[in-house]
């Protein structure tokens, strides 16, 4: 297959402008996951996302419910998921990794029985887990835009709330923000980052697009809005480089991408290697 | 004098451990006040109480005459050092800036006095220089310079610092000392330290913390101390009895 067989094949089309809008995404909001260390909770809001899936895939196939399609499902779920560990982080003091953990297989354990319960055959269970960005849809592409637009006007205005409740909560507080909805916000804002690249990735793979690329951008900024930039446009290359690879040697899209960001990831700490090493072992 | 700090029987716990238990004390508008106690004795809990952060379980606490909730965007907060991501990016500028973080709108950005007080707040503690330096790049003394500006940039009416002088060189601990004093006439100062030579030189009054308080005037301290390292109310009392 040759180059030019490829860039005119609308299905790669489809997936190119899929992958820059769900890296728009990544660089955003996956800056705000590294630098607030949330990267374990923003995978449990992840996995939890499959019983939304799952649940939305058999009503459509059982009943014959075509306009749930499991996409809303997953945005529905993302939410949901979002809002309770979010007010299990606020309230619970102990143990609250494991609670989380908890919402994490419980999510997925939902998920898999609605998907095995689904009449006919189940291929999908494979693409939501490990993603199929040859498979999106127009529809699909027009709903990312939404979500991207209301990701961007809600970032944009909330930039500065936002990063001062990941520096120090505690003077967020003082200066009078409503912490504890600013903190739900965010994780909203994870939960409709992780619908955009499940698309590409998959549920198991999402966490490499949500934090490698903001923790490469990390080692050439001192500034948050640069380093959702750099992230961004590092998503979108490993996207685009991940597509070309795989469509060429045929393996799976999101895998190939997931290498292709941990290889790049892997290169740079090597140059900077010096700088993060820790002083004493 | 107004009062600017009015405690009355104030008591908190962490579940069923008691920090704090039935204290009372004021403090006077524009003055300059230390706060010790050994380490757990209940220091940066009565700090957090004071700033509105913790609930009391008991007892009440008020701000010139009012709820320390309606002066959250009055007080300036200095936290420990230790608290802070060094890996997190963010230059010295943005990090005083978010001291008044209240008054930013989306569309206008930072209003004019804002800027001009976080700046007047960097040049005060010798920043200038660091202003679009990473934040986790600073040596402890500039970070810890760093954090009182922000405290200051939203111009507050108090100012509540928590240990500022831990882990920093005598250079940077006397002109932390020194801004301070020249805040003095103008803000409510509350300090947290157990750097007790250089504090009392400088302070008005001293406080006690060890769940019950005690309130000292600076140079009457050292003949409390010479009983203990931290003076209790239960040993004020024995002196009173051996006396």
């Amino acid at each position: 297959m040759t180059i030019i067989d490829m860039f005119t094949n609308p299905f790669f089309q489809t997936a190119l402008i899929a992958g820059l809008l769900a890296s728009f995404a990544s660089g955003i909001v996956g800056s705000y996951v590294v630098v607030k260390r949330i990267v374990f909770l923003s995978g449990s809001i992840a996995h939890s996302v499959l019983s939304g899936m799952g649940v939305f895939l058999f009503l459509q196939r059982k009943y014959n419910l075509m306009f749930l399609n499991p996409l809303y499902g997953a945005i529905i779920a993302a939410i949901l998921s979002a809002v309770i560990i979010g007010w299990i982080h606020l309230n619970y003091s102990q143990r609250k990794d494991a609670v989380i953990a908890s919402i994490w297989s419980t999510g997925m354990a939902i998920g898999v029985i609605f998907i095995s319960l689904t009449p006919g055959y189940n291929v999908e269970l494979f693409d939501f887990l490990f993603g199929n960005i040859l498979w999106v849809t127009k529809l699909d592409l027009i709903v990312l835009c939404f979500l991207n637009l209301f990701l961007i006007v809600v970032v944009g205005i909330n930039y500065q709330k936002l990063l001062a409740i990941c520096v120090d909560e505690e003077q967020a507080k003082l200066q009078g923000l409503s912490v504890n909805r600013l903190y739900l916000l965010l994780l909203c804002l994870v939960a409709i980052t992780v619908v955009l690249l499940i698309q590409v990735i998959g549920i198991i793979l999402i966490i490499a697009l949500l934090a490698l690329p903001p923790m490469i951008a990390s080692f050439f900024t001192n500034r948050l809005w640069k380093m959702m930039v750099i992230a961004f446009i590092f998503c979108g290359a490993f996207n685009f480089i991940g597509l070309v690879i795989s469509y060429q040697f045929n393996l799976p899209t999101g895998a190939t991408i997931s290498l292709v960001a941990t290889a790049v990831y892997l290169t740079i700490l090597s140059f900077n290697r010096q700088k993060y090493k820790k002083i004493y072992n | 004098m107004n009062l600017a700090i009015e405690v009355k029987n104030l008591s908190f716990a962490y579940k069923e451990t008691k920090v704090l238990d039935d204290v009372s004390f004021s403090i006077e508008e524009n003055s300059f006040t230390g706060i010790i106690g050994p380490n757990g004795g209940g220091k940066t809990t009565l700090l957090k109480l004071l700033i509105g952060l913790y609930k009391s379980t008991n007892g009440s606490i008020k701000i010139f005459g009012d709820d320390p909730e309606k002066f959250t965007n009055k007080i300036g907060y200095v936290p420990q050092i230790n608290m802070y991501d060094p890996a997190f990016p963010i230059t010295v500028k943005e990090l005083v800036m978010l001291g008044c973080v209240s008054s930013y709108s989306f569309r206008s950005g930072y209003p004019k006095s804002s800027v001009d007080s976080a700046m007047n707040a960097i040049e005060l503690l010798g920043l200038m220089p660091y202003l679009n330096t990473t934040f986790g790049q600073l040596s402890g003394g500039m970070a810890q310079r760093a954090l009182i500006a922000r405290s200051l940039a939203s111009d507050p009416v108090l100012l509540f610092l928590d240990e500022p002088t831990a882990n920093v060189d005598p250079k940077t601990r006397d002109l932390i000392y020194e801004v301070l004093n020249t805040l003095r006439s103008k803000k409510t100062i509350l300090m947290v330290t157990h750097d007790l030579n250089t504090t009392i030189k400088y302070v008005d009054s001293i406080i006690s913390v060890e769940k019950k308080v005690s309130t000292y005037l600076p140079e009457k301290i050292c003949e409390h101390f010479s009983l203990g390292l931290y003076h209790t109310p239960l040993m004020k009392e024995k002196e009173n009895d051996n006396n």
